[in-house]
């Protein structure tokens, strides 16, 4: 058991956003999670993250509790998370954004060391950084755009930036908040190619979506989710013909 | 022992009220229109040297140079907004670097004019009320009732009227309120002919207690700040009770701790609602 | 390039300018252009509006002054010392402001409100400063001259280098520090502090870092004024040094390491170019201030950046 959510529950003065969700995540799965909106996707994967605290239950990972623990130290530990709405650094080229995210890379490999680079007497180490950094540019498209600015790029660029940042953290797990959302039909299919191939190399994914189709051909499991309560759980093609699943997207009366 | 500690927070609270009118301006302008005027403290000191050059001078009598002064210190406000402060809009470093320019332009200028020798007025209101073993000197009450007076009818006013609303949907949302008729450069410059107004009677009402010198603007303005920020900025009636409980804290503090750091009092006070609840006293989350 | 051009003819300059006058603006320009370096790292780069820099400037100058009347240290170790001051200081101070996750606004008021705390501490402990009399500065600071030995620092070349010297060793430690992973985690934060977090950004530890590191090498500043105009008095600590700062970092271009360097000699160098009553030269200032601020909002430095960035096919 990699990653497991016991009991999580959240509440907003009022409003119950998830309510007593459990499930667990194994290394080298892909699972997805689905609901109609308002279902409280999103606010899970925050939870998992550690930018929300709980109202209650735990989050575990590799046996330890992390809900809450500040957001740098849970992808210091290797759970990186991506926005709906895709953060950048707008000023920053495209190049500089996913330099800024090896942070965590960097001080994995110097460790107390660090001070070396910033004397300029960590050369070999800062190379093979930036040899890195472009072979992440590289796996996600973004090479043309390379020198351009974060904040010129189209919606879908700056979506895979996103990725591609996330991606420079080296995490083991890896949890996307709607990735295909305002992606066009190429893009989707690249997306796909990008989520294969980050898989193929060991992360395990995770990841919220509306896109039933795209959710269908990546997942190894789906986890419904309605009204902030967990519904259904298991193969894909097993939740998305369960009755509670079709009633919660479409309403009673197509079951 | 108790006598002393009144008198402090009498006296507190009238000094209080000078920083409150400055604060209230602070607020005006920073909730409505963005915009922050860290040189109000110098429409303050022209609304003094104004009142000074036509009672003492002009040979107006003083209730009658109060008026014309703050209209001088409103126009020099209104020259100020055309000038520069309306295109820092919401933008803290630039409109503190204009009013850094503004403070030097007006101390200078004012230095060339009247130099540094301090300058007193003749006594307007001699003589002091008597309340049991205090004796409070008349003119400072009278400076307090006006100042409380005119606070209350600029809340009243804003909280109750058409105008008031209108600056208020303005400060939420410029484009929507210029859509739903609101004249916005007008309402801007309008807060802004206002503020520097009520520091320049601030400044006529200083200038009857007080001596005047170019530098005063800077001290006033910090302390209306610092007044600003503790009742919460936005909060109208916040700029009186934090001008006020700021005044008091520095009479009271200095009569159990050394008088050398009264400004420090305020300070502390400050920097602990600002880290426990930074909307002051007053203000909204 | 223009960098290399421009210290090239900085260090050259004594060489064809024989004006003890315009040596002595450049000496003050090279001090001041350590703090305001310095404040730029808190600021242009890390984006912390801080209002701390006159504690730091004053204590230090105090501090080093009296390491070397009451403990007999040389100058430039003495200004270790008031370094590890600075470093405490802002460690304190930082690690409030920084905890309670001030926004912008409040930040610069609470620094400003300690920093003003301290001056008060500096202008009333009178048997330490000597109150508003301040404290003269007798001896100069000495340094090793190859052939001469240990002599000590006297007449406007001599101090000219001296602190061009300091500056030069100031912007490279600093663009070293801003041009590896610290100063990207400084970006970072000046950008986007919700984004730095979820990379692994501890946003706390770097803002301190960036507010510790700026005091400290501002503080070298201190020492330096305080020996070059031989006297010390607590307008050192004044707000109007924030002021100052601020002003030489706008209207040089924030962001930038020779932005404050430019804006420092402007701002120090005109108003003695201009042969004026002190009050008209206050005037120009304040003039000069407002209009860079409405014409060129990004500095000299930052708008000339621009420029050619546009003109480049």
């Amino acid at each position: 058991m990699f990653l497991e959510a016991r009991d999580l529950t959240k509440r907003f003065s009022g409003l119950v956003a998830v309510s007593h969700v459990s499930f667990s995540i194994d290394q080298g799965e892909i699972v997805g999670i689905i609901g109609p909106n308002g279902s409280g996707k999103t606010t899970l994967l925050n939870l998992m993250a550690g930018l929300l605290p709980p109202t209650a239950g735990l989050v575990v990972w590799k046996g330890r509790a992390i809900q809450r623990l500040r957001p740098d130290v849970i992808a210091a530990q290797g759970v990186v998370k991506t926005f709906q709405n895709p953060q950048v650094f707008a000023e920053l080229s495209v190049f500089q954004n996913v330099q800024v995210a090896s942070h965590l890379a960097l001080k994995r490999r110097l460790g107390s060391w660090r001070g070396l680079e910033v004397l300029g007497a960590a050369r070999p180490a800062e190379r093979r950084l930036r040899e890195r950094v472009s072979e992440v540019l590289t796996l996600c498209d973004l090479t043309p755009a390379t020198n351009q600015l974060a904040g010129s790029l189209s919606y879908g660029e700056e979506k895979m930036l996103g990725i591609a940042m996330a991606l420079m953290c080296e995490p083991e797990l890896l949890l996307l908040d709607e990735p295909a959302s305002g992606l066009g039909r190429e893009e989707v299919r690249n997306l796909e190619r990008v989520l294969d191939k980050v898989h193929a190399a060991g992360t395990t994914l995770c990841l919220v979506d509306h896109k039933i189709g795209f959710l269908r051909g990546l997942a190894d499991r789906v986890i419904a989710l309605n009204h902030g309560e967990k519904i259904a759980e298991g193969g894909p093609e097993q939740v998305l013909n369960e009755p509670a699943v079709i009633e919660a997207y479409l309403g009673r009366g197509h079951a | 022992m108790t006598q002393l500690v009144l008198g402090q927070v009498l006296n507190g609270a009238i000094v209080g009220a000078m920083y409150g009118i400055i604060a209230l301006g602070i607020t005006l302008t920073f909730g409505i229109t963005g915009i922050v005027n860290f040189a109000l403290g110098e429409f303050m000191m022209v609304g003094a040297y104004a009142t000074y050059a036509l009672a003492e001078r002009g040979g107006v009598p003083y209730p009658a140079a109060v008026v014309p002064a703050c209209l001088i210190a409103a126009a020099a406000g209104y020259l100020s907004n055309k000038a520069f402060f309306r295109f820092t809009r919401n933008n803290l470093v630039n409109g503190l670097l204009v009013s850094i320019g503004l403070i030097s332009l007006f101390e200078s200028a004012s230095m060339l004019v009247w130099t540094a020798t301090p300058l007193e007025m003749h006594h307007v209101l001699p003589g002091s009320l008597r309340v049991g073993d205090l004796g409070l000197p008349k003119m400072k009450l009278v400076v307090f009732g006006v100042i409380v007076a005119v606070i209350l009818a600029t809340y009243l006013g804003l909280a109750r009227t058409w105008l008031g609303r209108a600056a208020f949907a303005y400060a939420q949302n410029p484009e929507a309120a210029m859509l739903m008729g609101v004249h916005t450069p007008r309402l801007e410059t309008a807060v802004m002919l206002y503020s520097t107004g009520l520091a320049g009677l601030g400044g006529a009402l200083y200038a009857s207690l007080y001596s005047l010198e170019p530098a005063m603007g800077g001290v006033y303005v910090l302390k209306g700040m610092e007044a600003a920020i503790l009742g919460g900025i936005g909060s109208l009636m916040g700029s009186l009770w934090g001008g006020v409980i700021l005044g008091i804290i520095e009479g009271v503090g200095s009569i159990f701790l050394p008088t050398a750091f009264r400004d420090a009092y305020g300070l502390t006070v400050l920097v602990a609602i600002l880290l426990f609840r930074p909307a002051g006293l007053f203000g909204e989350e | 390039m223009g960098q290399a051009l421009l210290w090239g003819a900085l260090y050259a300059l004594p060489l064809f300018v024989r004006s003890d006058f315009l040596l002595t603006i450049f000496t003050f320009t090279f001090i001041y252009g350590i703090l305001a370096v310095t404040f730029d790292v808190i600021f242009g780069f890390t984006g912390q509006l801080s209002m701390f820099h006159p504690a730091v400037f004053g204590v230090s100058a105090y501090t080093t002054h009296l390491l070397v009347t009451l403990a007999g240290l040389p100058f430039w170790a003495a200004t270790l010392p008031s370094a590890a001051a600075a470093v405490m200081l802002s460690v304190v101070v930082g690690s409030i402001c920084f905890k309670f996750r001030l926004k912008t606004f409040y930040f610069a008021v609470v620094t400003l409100a300690f920093a003003e705390m301290i001056r008060l501490i500096v202008l009333n402990w009178n048997s330490v400063t000597n109150g508003t009399l301040g404290l003269v500065v007798a001896g100069k600071p000495t340094i090793y001259w190859p052939g001469h030995g240990v002599v000590p620092i006297k007449g406007p070349v001599a101090w000219y280098y001296v602190t061009l010297v300091c500056l030069s060793i100031t912007v490279l430690l600093c663009a070293r520090a801003l041009r590896s992973w610290m100063g990207r985690a400084f970006a970072a934060i000046r950008l986007n502090e919700d984004l730095a977090r979820t990379l692994g950004i501890n946003v706390f530890r770097y803002k301190l870092l960036s507010f510790a590191v700026g005091n400290a090498l501002a503080s070298f500043a201190g020492g330096l004024y305080g020996y070059y105009t031989g006297y010390i008095d607590p307008g050192y600590l004044s707000i109007n040094q924030s002021m100052e700062v601020l002003a030489m970092v706008l209207l040089g271009g924030q962001g930038t390491l020779t932005g404050p360097i430019v804006g420092s000699l402007v701002l120090t160098g005109l108003p003695h170019a201009i042969d004026l009553r002190a009050e008209v030269r206050s005037i120009l200032y304040g003039g000069i201030l407002i209009f860079t601020i409405l014409v060129m909002p990004r500095g000299i430095v930052g708008t000339l950046g621009a420029w050619r960035a546009r003109r480049v096919p």
